[in-house]
């Protein structure tokens, strides 16, 4: 049977896609699947930098698409887990290198081998978004609780709605619960009832976050991060377990729609 | 228990949620109760369903349609995603003024592009839509949609975008939707802008219009 092919996408900037991808990629992996993880943001590659892996780079995304190199060639294995493989981005080139066809094709063969195949998307709505999201079937919308991020998760929703891709599930990253409680940001209550899309966690703002980017270790190992709890809760969601909504974590929000109902 | 076929509403399970087929003879307000009685009754079972109304046997109102929208949702946490109407979908827009459906549907029949547009999902940011008559969107218009209708627009869900009813100079067009907080509203040539602030959410529904060459809006 053929793996998930998953896009991780913002529309807005900087909001956590390949934080995201690095974490998920690092849990499922340690849950024994096979993972490979897709940097697809040509030119502003990061994702090797998030896993450490910066230096052994040889090959890249476009040169297997251009044929230069076979996939595997391309495929850096990760630090710590043997299962997890990362396929970088080519720093040189632009976008236009490479074409929504061939990348639905590249996915294709990648899920043939791997349980997931995870895709880290750029920015934006243009060429490189179309790119990314060409090949995959389910796609997690990342967004910050913010009003611009919200407007864009917004926007990115519709176009992938309209691109047939309806299998999407949403983040929420950066929460700050002390500001959501005093009313100073939206919350998730609020994001998910205009986004109407399924939610698949929350991630509360922190430091660890930072330390473990600048690292290139993901924050998952780390086992008393909280924020690293919630993409262990995350990524157990996307692996079809049932982890309940729970107020201890900061994503219990769905507890209290379901007491409103029951009266 | 009363035979199924003079029940005030029929609620059929299908594939993808529940069909609402309603009785032809009952009264509104007896379909409505019924309605939430078997709601009430078996809460967790509609809960996150999506319920489609048949309304090709039956005319109903736009503010009778909202009515049945809101029962759903509070009461089965259910949401209606689609009305289904005849061929010709204009005539039972026209039944709030007091007039009967059956009169207006002969009247509106003759001119074909009058049918209201129907947009049976969420309209999210970026996305614009535009109508030659009336436009009616089974769910949210979000912050950065807009919508623009030569007729009244009417939203089954919250108005949170730019709506523009009456644009081509139509001072009587209104703008009905169950919340409405938008970005700018206008009604023919004129603007307006909601004031800052938070407002209590509306009981049941809210309605733009022209007073007093001004646009406001009433909540019912
Ligand atoms: N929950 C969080 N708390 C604190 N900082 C965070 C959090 N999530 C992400 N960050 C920080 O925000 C920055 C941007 O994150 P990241 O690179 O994952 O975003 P991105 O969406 O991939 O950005 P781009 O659009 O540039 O690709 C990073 O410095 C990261 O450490
Ligand atoms: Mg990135």
């Amino acid at each position: 049977m053929a793996g998930k092919t998953i896009v991780v996408t913002s529309g807005k900037g900087g909001v956590g896609k390949t934080t995201t991808v690095a974490n998920i990629g690092t849990v499922l992996a340690k849950k024994k699947h096979s993972v490979v993880m897709l940097d697809a943001d040509i030119g502003l590659r990061n994702l090797d930098v998030v896993m450490g892996l910066e230096n052994r780079i040889v090959y890249n995304l476009v040169d297997i698409i251009e044929g230069k190199c076979r996939k595997e060639q391309a495929m850096l294995r990760d630090r710590k887990l043997n299962n997890l493989f990362i396929i970088p981005a080519a720093q040189t080139r632009e976008k236009d290198a490479v074409q929504p066809e061939q990348m639905k094709e590249l996915c294709r063969q990648l899920a043939e081998e791997f349980d997931f195949v995870i895709i880290d998307c750029p920015a934006g709505i243009e060429r490189g978004f179309k790119n990314a999201v060409a090949g995959a079937e389910i796609a997690i919308v990342v967004t910050t609780p913010e009003v611009s991020a919200i407007r864009d998760a917004d926007r990115v929703i519709g176009l992938l709605e309209a691109s047939l891709l309806k299998d999407i599930h949403l983040i929420v990253n950066r929460l700050n619960y002390r500001m959501v409680k005093k009313g100073d940001m939206m919350s998730t209550e609020d994001i998910v009832n205009l986004l109407s899309v399924p939610l698949l966690g929350v991630v509360p703002e922190s430091e660890d976050v930072v330390i473990s980017t600048n690292r290139g270790v993901p924050l998952v190992h780390d086992r008393g991060s909280k924020a690293g709890i919630a993409f262990q809760r995350i990524a157990a969601r996307l692996n079809g377990e049932s982890i309940p909504f729970d107020n201890g974590y900061g994503d219990g929000f769905l507890e209290r729609f379901k007491r409103l109902f029951r009266g | 228990m009363q035979p199924s076929d003079t029940l005030p509403v029929q609620i059929k399970a299908t594939r993808k949620g529940f069909t609402l087929i309603p009785d032809r003879d009952t009264p509104f307000a007896e379909i409505l109760t019924y309605l939430e009685r078997r709601l009430k009754e078996s809460r967790e079972f509609f809960q996150r369903s999506t319920v489609a109304l048949d309304a090709r046997n039956r005319a109903f109102g736009t503010d009778e349609i909202l009515q049945i929208h809101r029962v759903l949702k509070d009461h089965g946490g259910a949401s209606l995603a689609e009305v289904r109407l005849e061929e010709d979908l204009s005539f039972w827009l026209d039944t709030r003024n007091g007039g009967s459906p059956l009169d207006s549907k002969v009247s509106k029949s003759k001119q074909q592009d009058n049918a209201p547009l129907i947009v049976k999902h969420t309209c999210r940011s970026g996305m614009q839509i535009v109508a030659p008559s009336d436009c009616l969107i089974l769910g949210d218009v979000n912050p950065g949609a807009e919508v623009l209708a030569m007729g009244d627009i009417i939203v089954f869900g919250n108005l949170r975008g730019v709506a523009h009813a009456g644009a081509g100079g139509n001072r009587s067009a209104k703008i009905w939707a169950l919340s409405i907080e938008p970005n700018q509203i206008r009604i023919a040539d004129l603007v307006a802008v909601p004031p800052r602030g938070n407002k209590p959410t509306p009981k049941r529904f809210e309605i733009a219009e022209i007073q007093n060459n001004l646009i406001e809006v009433i909540t019912i």
